[in-house]
């Protein structure tokens, strides 16, 4: 009973991670409908420039850093790879063009940190606090709070500043939007930006727990998909529930089955998600407005 | 006001529009009207920047807005409330015309009225349109569809027009809103409000308006002060003889 309730209480944590990814999904869908596919890659240099940083400033002045980072790669991958795609109503353009800066954006990170996996200093102890007899690092909770505060920030930027209401009227009509005055354009750099901030973020919170380094993004990427499919990519906590169950899972397969299987069953899933609704990933199926 | 200038226009490669011209004073309201099809809604999206015109030139205050974005349009003070209303479902009344106001309340605004008083601007439209008051803070998508179609109007107002054009206010309103919404044109024309007012109530858009424009076919036909066509036999039999 006890090794369960550890086992969940560090999945939570991994699992919080990809729903912070799932819900950057979520925000370039929601006005472009279209979707990043260098995700976890967005993640990876978030990590590896926080760790460039946070040798000079410390990790919690290291942070406004790499979010301005984050926010300037995310509006780079959508000038270069998403508006053409979108201005041509093009299906596919901005799937292969994102999938590309991703491959990229890895090579360049290879060059400058390596291949190798680095460690991520941590700003906490990392001594595991007990619960219960259940071992808690102190960063683990830090990646919870992070997580939500991150995703609750957004979600009150939305409701409440006048660009946050431009943003989400882009998302409920692009061209009536326009007749507003709003530049729809830039909203959906924007929303590109906000995006790869989150998983920016994401990458600076994860890393002291887990490792840091060039190939880190590629599968979190991709699992994090799943989870937004699942989640819902239109709107919603869905994605912080399907990344709970996702992460949970994950931690019982690698003590019950065993480590070298533990990235099976996000990628199960999402084998899962493109077999049953394969048509409906980015179609009307899987959107449906108020 | 507004100019256009041989307007041509349409989607793809169809045109629809074929060297239209014409021209909305200042303070005046003109009508548009003319049978399904004939092109009234691709006119108001190519003066609003929704279509990219395919030759011709549009004139607002004299300066040349000809394939502008509708968002550099809006800012120069060009309001449309577009054919089917498209409020934001998602969000409440409230937030829906505070929108119609961003242009104002982020200083993007070109010239003409700056940022002004939102507030007070809404309260105005609470004013004219009571039952948008009632309803604030409920969401856009589950408003009636004719409280849409009046929120779509103030949303429109919001911000603080040179130019309004309006696409079918009266569409798809019983009978009493229709009559709601002509009488809300008036007040909106005796505050000498530019419109340009597309409408299927031929007869009931020629009494409100000071001049008419007919279109047929992506061409205008007739065109005057709008009590002479009224009385014009031709423009009677084709539009004011038949219910609507
Ligand atoms: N998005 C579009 N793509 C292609 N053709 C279109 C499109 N929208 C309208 N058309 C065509 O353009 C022509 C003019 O349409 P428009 O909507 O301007 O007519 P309308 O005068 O507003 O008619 P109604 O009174 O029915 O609203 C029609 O033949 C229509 O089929
Ligand atoms: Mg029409």
């Amino acid at each position: 009973m006890q090794i369960l309730a550890q086992l969940i209480v560090s999945g939570i944590a991994v699992g919080m991670i990809y729903g912070v990814i799932a819900f950057g999904y979520q925000l370039t869908f929601a006005t472009s409908k279209t979707l990043n596919f260098g995700q976890g890659e967005a993640l990876m240099l978030g990590s590896l420039v926080g760790l460039t940083v946070v040798a000079f400033t410390g990790y919690w002045l290291m942070l406004p850093v790499v979010l301005a980072f984050g926010l300037l790669q995310g509006a780079v991958v959508e000038r270069l790879g998403v508006r053409q795609a979108i201005k041509t109503k093009s299906e596919s353009g901005w799937i292969m063009a994102t999938i590309a800066l991703g491959i990229i954006f890895k090579n360049l990170a290879e060059n400058i940190w390596g291949r190798d996996a680095m460690k991520f200093p941590s700003p906490l102890p990392e001594a595991p606090l007990s619960f219960a007899g259940v071992n808690v690092l102190p960063m683990e909770i830090v990646i919870v709070i992070g997580a939500i505060g991150m995703m609750l920030l957004v979600e009150l930027f939305n409701r409440r500043s006048i660009f946050g209401k431009a943003v989400v009227a882009t998302a409920n009509d692009r061209e009536a939007a326009g007749l507003m005055g709003i530049n729809t354009s830039l909203v959906i750099t924007f929303s590109y930006a906000l995006s790869s901030m989150t998983a920016a973020f994401a990458g600076v919170l994860v890393a002291p727990v887990t490792l840091t380094g060039a190939s880190m993004g590629s599968a979190l990427g991709l699992k994090a998909f799943a989870v937004a499919i699942i989640g819902g990519l239109s709107s919603g906590f869905g994605v912080v529930v399907g990344g709970l169950i996702l992460g949970i899972t994950e931690t019982l397969t690698g003590y019950y089955l065993s480590t070298g299987y533990k990235d099976v069953p996000g990628l199960v899933l999402l084998l899962l998600v493109l077999s049953f609704k394969p048509s409906g990933l980015f179609g009307r199926a899987s959107i449906k407005k108020v | 006001m507004l100019k256009v200038e041989k307007l041509v226009a349409g989607y793809g490669k169809v045109e629809v529009l074929h060297e239209l011209s014409l021209s909305v004073p200042e303070g005046k309201l003109v009508t548009l009207i003319g049978s399904n099809g004939a092109g009234k809604t691709t006119t108001l999206r190519a003066l609003s920047g929704m279509i990219r015109p395919q030759s011709g030139r549009i004139l607002l205050r004299d300066a040349d807005i000809t394939g502008l974005a509708s968002h550099e349009i809006a800012r120069r003070g060009m309001a449309h409330s577009p054919e089917g209303r498209r409020v934001f479902p998602a969000l409440s009344v409230a937030d829906n015309l505070l929108l119609g106001a961003f242009t104002r309340l982020t200083g993007t605004r070109g010239r003409g009225r700056g940022r002004g008083d939102v507030q007070r601007d809404l309260g105005r439209m609470f004013d004219i349109f009571p039952r948008l008051a009632e309803r604030r803070e409920q969401l856009a998508g589950t408003l009636s569809g004719g409280e849409q179609q009046m929120l779509a109007m103030a949303r429109a107002l919001m911000l603080s027009p040179e130019v309004l054009l309006l696409d079918e206010p009266s569409m798809g309103l019983a009978p009493k809103l229709v009559e709601e919404v002509f009488a809300t044109i008036a007040r909106l024309k005796a505050q000498r409000i530019t419109m340009l007012l597309v409408e299927q109530f031929a007869a009931a858009a020629l009494d409100v308006a000071d001049f008419g424009y007919v279109l047929e076919n992506g061409r205008l036909t007739a065109s005057g002060e709008a009590a002479t066509l009224k009385n014009d036999p031709a423009v009677r039999a084709a539009y004011l003889g038949q219910a609507h």
